[in-house]
């Protein structure tokens, strides 16, 4: 799995800096790992939101799915949002399979959700 | 301002009460009050038999769990207690942790228990259902429900009836996708989710080898409705010959709530087969050590009512599996990468086969225990209580966007 980090200042009254972690290939219990770490140095370092682009990953397993659960709790305890976005469809099903879809803030693109975080 | 802490009540078995679901609710508790977000746990199992008590252990840093016995395995009434109950603690939400025959072995128990979650959520309260079988794939007659097609085709209409029921909590969580897939399509459910059942141990890897002494052979359950063990006790009479090392069955667990005086009865018919060992109630400090021990962990079903979680266990610990290839079962193994040797049920000469290319052949049985390993491995339950927690935090907040705390059931 290949994950990128850059960190985007959106146009708003706040100076937040918004975390935008990008992951692709395949998203399973092998992965967690460095993808767990990713997500809290997000956080760590913009001490802010967190935007994640699924837009690469093609399959995503409960691990996966486990380990986005952990960011947005973390995200939480960290006075802080995560946002998922871009999902495509064989990660959106599942989504859907387990309502987490309900329970995530979920996003068409990466543009949307940090507008909507600096907001 | 902090977020208040959540109160949450969990409607199950528990243990020390035998019935069904129990083991799953003490690890599912142990770890819902390991959480941060979790102020206090409200648990409302069956009552015990007279003599014993409920004692889940304060511990520092975890939430407070309150225990309300307030319903009894066979009573019509359960779920006038039930909410009753909820409603005197009056929690932020509701778990109910069940199976079609949690409330009682005859129908009408079972029926009118399996009404409490439309009660509580007609009561006002968010309401999430565990639901760990579904009518429609069990096999009513091998699993001991019905006794002939009229009775299974009422039962199956009354199934349809309290599935709908059970359908307008506010969520239904099923375990295996295909359920998913049935409730979706003969339903029209929309609220119903897929959550993993997860691995109950947080255990490093076990050891592959045995201890010392007789090979042993593990059946582990509740023993008398669909799962049996007189088809086990036949393949094991032909196990036992000079050619092998000494063998043990070890037949650990209690009657199904179902069918009461079961292995009793087993006892008496099999008394001239030696090498059998009776466990009866296996305490949860025990489990460790009757898997552990256990070279091939046996599943005599006839039958399933949904995924296992002996099946899971076995996993935990590092065990090759027998299994009869059917129903939910062979859908567990397929979609969580479990693996075993399969028999045909009812059949001692396809399962004492099946069992002997395990206790055999040392190389296979461990491939297989570390197969089921890495398989138990998926997800911990422990993280799977943070799913429902998400669940039940997306509800109530559903709930407090709306003009009332509490809103009437649709």
């Amino acid at each position: 799995m290949q994950i990128s980090m850059r960190e985007v200042k959106p146009m708003s009254k706040s100076d937040q800096t918004i975390a935008v972690v990008g992951l692709s290939g395949r998203f399973d219990a092998h992965e967690v790992p460095q993808v767990r770490q990713a997500l809290m140095q997000a956080t760590n370092r913009t001490k802010g939101h967190v935007v994640i682009d699924l837009g690469g990953v093609n399959f995503i397993d409960s691990s996966g799915l486990a380990c986005l659960v952990q960011g947005m709790k973390y995200c939480r305890e960290h006075g802080a949002d995560q946002i998922l976005c871009n999902l495509q469809q064989p990660v959106r099903i599942i989504f859907e399979l387990t309502r987490l879809d309900r329970a995530f803030k979920i996003m068409v693109s990466v543009e949307e959700a940090t507008t909507a975080l600096a907001a | 301002m902090p977020t208040p802490k959540l109160r949450l009540a969990i409607i199950t078995t528990h243990p020390p009460g035998k019935g069904s679901l129990n083991e799953y609710a003490y690890h599912f508790v142990r770890f819902l009050r390991q959480k941060e977000e979790v102020g206090e746990v409200i648990l409302l199992p069956d009552a015990l038999p007279q003599g014993q008590t409920y004692y889940l252990e304060p511990r520092q840093g975890h939430a407070p769990v309150r225990v309300i016995p307030c319903w009894a395995f066979g009573a019509k009434d359960n779920a006038l207690r039930i909410r009753a109950a909820v409603q005197q603690t009056d929690p932020d939400a509701v778990l109910f942790n069940i199976q079609f025959a949690t409330f009682g072995n005859r129908k009408v128990a079972a029926t009118l228990g399996l009404t409490a979650p439309y009660l509580i959520k007609r009561a006002g309260y968010p309401t999430i259902v565990l639901l760990h079988n579904i009518m429609e794939t069990i096999n009513l007659r091998s699993a001991g429900f019905a006794g002939n097609a009229f009775v299974e085709s009422v039962m199956r209409f009354f199934g349809t009836q309290v599935t709908r029921l059970l359908l307008k909590a506010d969520m239904v969580a099923v375990t295996i996708p295909k359920y998913v897939e049935i409730l979706e399509s003969k339903y029209k459910a929309t609220n119903v989710l897929l959550a993993p059942h997860g691995a109950f141990e947080d255990t490093p890897q076990p050891s592959f080898e045995l201890p010392p002494g007789p090979i042993k052979i593990l059946a582990f359950g509740k023993f008398g409705t669909y799962k049996k063990v007189e088809t086990l006790i036949e393949a094991f009479k032909l196990l036992q010959d000079d050619s092998r090392p000494p063998l043990e069955l070890v037949i650990a667990g209690t009657d199904s709530p179902n069918a009461p005086g079961y292995l009793e009865s087993v006892r008496r018919r099999y008394a001239d087969v030696p090498n059998i060992r009776y466990t009866g109630y296996v305490a949860e400090q025990d489990v460790p050590r009757i898997f552990g021990e256990a070279a091939v962990v046996v599943f005599p079903y006839t039958s399933t009512t949904g995924s296992s979680g002996v099946l899971h266990q076995a996993g935990d610990y590092g065990k090759a599996a027998v299994l009869p290839y059917i129903g939910d079962l062979a859908e567990v193994i397929a979609e969580e990468g479990y693996s075993g040797e399969f028999f045909e049920p009812g059949n001692p000469h396809s399962l004492a086969t099946a069992i002997a290319r395990v206790i055999d052949d040392p190389e296979r049985r461990r491939a297989l225990g570390q197969q089921n390993w890495r398989a138990s491995r998926g997800l911990p339950i422990a993280e799977v209580v943070d799913w429902y927690l998400l669940h039940f935090e997306t509800l109530i907040a559903r709930r407090q966007t709306g003009t009332a705390r509490r809103l009437p059931a649709t």
